[in-house]
């Protein structure tokens, strides 16, 4: 609990308007998107400006109060789980953009700004921000950061970190400090590349300087339904290998094409597998691209293949598939998002093994995928109102990112690995990874106060030996305990 | 100091050391080697610098190394998963033998750095070079996936790994590039590859002031070509801008009508004018805003320079030694734009500073260096700040 002087502190810093303690206010902060854990905060602080987020941090760092930024709550990993001891920082009066520079095609904003807002912001001067996680509509700048969020098209425009130049950061001691520059190659390490992608365990953003595209001339989407997945996946090899790089490459299985149909309507065609390809750039090429593919289509034995014709058509095309986790809920009372990584090739015999390991496991597994970059997104579907469902439906899901990282893959590919996959991260890195990944955030955050207890295997506090368990002097001293 | 030849050559075998100058040069042949001898010389207090085709070992601040690892027996391309369009290479390897083994897949690694001949790939990490490809296919920090470094410690850490997508832990990798070798030694680099475009063409335009090609660059940028790669060349006799287009033949027949009436075809030569800069006997690599590019160029041709300036905003510029008194103005007329200078290269009685102003960051960037080389031993002084 926050005694009465720090709470009187924080009221300081952010305004009677600015601080939360009521027990029912609170709850709105008790997770994440990942809502099967929850976790009830000791304060929820909303500053409106950097000074204010500043003064914030430092009376964490003062008293070693545990804290996490927020944006909209859309993460998936549990990533911004509040601690019960700690304080959640919420970005949603931060929500300025503070510089638009279209010669230069780069934005300013604070971190509560809302990805599409970027885009709608520049789109009249021909421009868009790439990163486009399906949550886009809702979910803000600073959690994109903290997460390295991706979306469908960072196949062919990358992720977030590619599109943060520079970034103003709170340290966890309560220092505001700049890392990178709007210029490419600021001297020094490259803390921003760094920063991106820690899930708040470094520190909090207050603003930063992003990257906007020009948008391209033509986009086109081609739907190919396919007999089966297998068919699909090698249309996308043979695309890749044909040197077309498309702008996004999605496959839906038959489960999650009916749960789409069923929530948006897109009038998908009915397969065991739709792939879906976009392709932009200039007319010209787009043109003989998505003739190329449409032949490459047939010749995996496509039976159907149709453009999206107008802009409205598309829209309806990606609203099925950015709508397929929710509409998961109409399969089943309860599901699990997953988020591995393979390469490419290996995509046909790792969903034969999540098939098998599904049936043997008695649930079922619904597929979508970024086939381009090789995410999965399995939704293992499970009712938790039959005992031990819940567990094995866990289980099963934890299973297929092992199964992901013997493939030469990832645990996760966009959605992070906040409290959900800290034990899969041990899988994943050996001890001296890990250790040297410890360096950096004790660099950052000595008194390991930023988010802690996510990402990490077990925590581990600065100092540290990794090895056969001892107390660390500070949890001696009882100023810092494990949890 | 502690004469470490006898634990060196328990370690690689008397073969692989030699004595290189007043140091000790060493090859290990893996990354277990290139642990053994870090640690042995972090006992022992050696000063530590890793040498791959010594093209840029003028870089930075001078460094009086007592132990040189070379790497030119890690030179294999250990994985090249074309399908997946992804790489392992060891740090050793020569840029351009990696390219030409990728090439045999039609595929590539889209950078262009200084003397790919020579240079190595660890070297070019180290230093974060890239040439004008970064327009289309990003830097270094965008196209490597994973790394096994070597700390000072000899812990061997892997990082990232060996799919394009993938946000598991922190990107230590973006961490070692740039950092010239004072975190750690790089032992191998993943990659992730392009496609080698199957026909380009370039054209140039001339003028004898900047401005009207910096507007046009600008025009460029916001275009809808096929452009992979643009750059602003200035001399005293004036500037010229290049522009090369990547796509299908049939297609850069379209773009070539529309941009011709401007520009003339000019050869792939042009894109060498980066490397013939280095040649001059004063050399700094600026950063600047796009919108800058020309007013810059101006200003280098000003102090008697010549430059060359990427569309991405890296410039380098070459100067004849007596320019060297005014280039801390020009540093702070870049710093100011939100920039950067460093002097890449000066003759041995100039004595620039290096790396210019430190960034509020810095503090944390020196704590960084403490944990990773608690010592000191790699490179030292050598970096931003002493570090």
């Amino acid at each position: 609990m926050l005694t009465a002087s720090i709470l009187g502190e924080l009221q300081d810093a952010v305004g009677a308007d600015g601080l939360i303690i009521e027990r029912n206010q609170l709850q709105t902060y008790e997770c994440d998107g990942l809502s099967a854990l929850r976790n009830l905060p000791a304060a929820v602080v909303l500053p409106r400006s950097t000074a204010q987020l500043q003064a914030v941090v430092r009376i964490c760092a003062r008293y070693s109060i545990p804290f996490v930024g927020r944006g909209a709550g859309t993460g998936l990993s549990g990533g911004a789980l509040p601690d019960d001891r700690g304080i959640v920082i919420s970005f949603s009066r931060m929500t300025h953009i503070l510089g638009i520079d279209i010669p230069n095609q780069r934005v300013t904003v604070e971190a509560g700004v809302i990805n599409a807002h970027v885009t709608q912001r520049v789109s009249q001067a021909g421009h868009f921000y790439a990163p486009d996680p399906s949550s886009q509509t809702v979910c803000t700048i600073g959690g994109n950061v903290a997460e390295n969020s991706g979306g469908a098209h960072c196949l062919k425009y990358g992720f977030t970190t590619n599109h943060v130049l520079g970034l103003e950061v709170v340290l966890p001691t309560g220092e505001l400090v700049h890392l990178g520059s709007p210029t490419l190659d600021a001297p020094g390490y490259d803390l921003a590349g760094v920063f991106v992608g820690s899930e708040g365990t470094l520190g909090v953003a207050s603003s930063m300087t992003l990257r906007i595209v020009r948008r391209p001339e033509t986009v086109q989407v081609l739907l190919a339904a396919f007999d089966s997945i297998s068919a699909a996946g090698q249309t996308v090899s043979d695309i890749i290998a044909a040197s077309i790089l498309p702008a996004a490459m999605e496959i839906m299985d038959r489960l999650a094409i009916q749960a789409a149909e069923a929530a948006v309507h897109p009038h998908y065609p009915e397969c065991e597998a739709l792939l879906l390809v976009e392709v932009d750039g200039p007319a010209a090429e787009v043109d003989l691209h998505m003739q190329q593919v449409r032949e490459l289509c047939k010749a995996n034995g496509a039976w159907e293949d149709r453009l999206a014709q107008s802009e409205q058509e598309r829209m309806l095309v990606w609203k099925g598939r950015k709508a397929a986790f929710a509409a998961a809920g109409r399969l089943s009372p309860d599901y699990i998002v997953q988020d591995g990584v393979i390469p490419r090739t290996k995509l046909p015999i790792v969903l034969e093994q999540v098939a098998e390991m599904a049936a043997a496991a008695g649930l079922r597994v619904c597929n979508v995928f970024h086939a381009g970059d090789g995410n999965l997104h399995p939704l293992v579907l499970y009712d938790a109102a039959i005992p031990g469902q819940e567990e094995l439906a866990i289980d099963l899901s934890m299973r297929i990112l092992y199964l992901c990282v013997d493939h030469g893959g990832s645990i996760t590919g966009e959605h992070g690995v906040g409290r959900e996959k800290q034990q899969a991260l041990g899988y994943m890195y050996s001890e001296p990874d890990l250790d040297t990944m410890q360096r950096v955030r004790c660099s950052f955050d000595p008194e390991n106060i930023a988010n802690p207890d996510k990402v990490f295997p077990r925590p581990r506090l600065c100092g540290e030996k990794t090895g056969k368990y001892t107390p660390h002097p500070l949890e001696t001293a009882g100023v810092a305990e494990f949890f | 100091m502690q004469d470490i030849s006898t634990p060196l050559e328990a370690i690689t075998g008397p073969q692989h050391l030699r004595t290189l100058g007043s140091a000790i040069a060493v090859a290990p042949g893996n990354s277990d080697e290139v642990a053994a001898v870090l640690g042995c010389a972090q006992k022992n207090h050696y000063a530590v610098v890793g040498l791959g085709g010594g093209t840029k070992q003028g870089w930075g601040n001078a460094v009086e190394p007592a132990l040189i690892l070379e790497t030119h027996r890690l030179n294999a391309l250990r994985e090249h998963t074309w399908q997946d369009m992804t790489c392992v290479v060891e740090a050793g390897c020569t840029w351009g033998s990696m390219q030409s083994a990728l090439a045999q897949h039609g595929q590539f690694v889209g950078l262009d750095p200084l003397w790919p001949e020579r240079a190595t790939v660890g070297g070019i990490v180290a230093t974060n070079d890239s040439g004008a490809l970064r327009l289309r296919y990003g830097g270094l920090r965008d196209l490597i996936i994973g790394m096994t470094i070597v700390l000072a410690d000899g812990t061997i850490a892997h990082t990232g790994g060996k799919v394009v997508k993938n946000v598991a832990g922190y990107d230590l990798h973006k961490l070692m590039i740039g950092a010239f070798g004072t975190l750690g030694i790089i032992t191998s680099v993943n990659f992730r590859l392009h496609s080698i475009p199957p026909c380009t063409q370039t054209f140039s335009l001339s003028a004898p002031a900047a401005e009207p090609l910096g507007k046009l660059l600008l025009k460029l940028l916001h275009a809808q070509f096929s452009t992979v790669a643009i750059q602003l060349r200035g001399s005293g006799e004036g500037f010229a801008l290049d522009i090369q287009l990547a796509s299908l033949p049939e297609v850069l027949v379209t773009q070539a009508a529309a941009l011709e009436p401007m520009v003339r075809n000019e050869g792939d030569e042009v894109w060498h004018a980066r490397q013939e800069l280095m040649t001059r006997d004063l050399v700094c690599k600026g950063t600047l805003l796009p919108a800058d590019i020309a007013r810059f160029a101006e200003r280098v041709r000003g102090m008697g320079g010549e430059s060359v300036t990427q569309a991405t905003g890296i410039m380098m510029a070459g100067f004849p030694a007596v320019a060297a008194e005014q280039v801390p103005q020009l540093r702070r007329e870049l710093e100011e734009a939100s920039g950067s200078l460093v002097v890449v290269k000066q003759p041995a009685e100039t004595k620039l500073d290096r790396w210019g102003t430190p960034p509020d960051s810095f503090p944390l960037m020196r704590e960084i260096k403490r944990r990773f080389d608690p010592e000191g031993i790699l490179n030292p002084g050598r970096f931003l700040g002493g570090i």
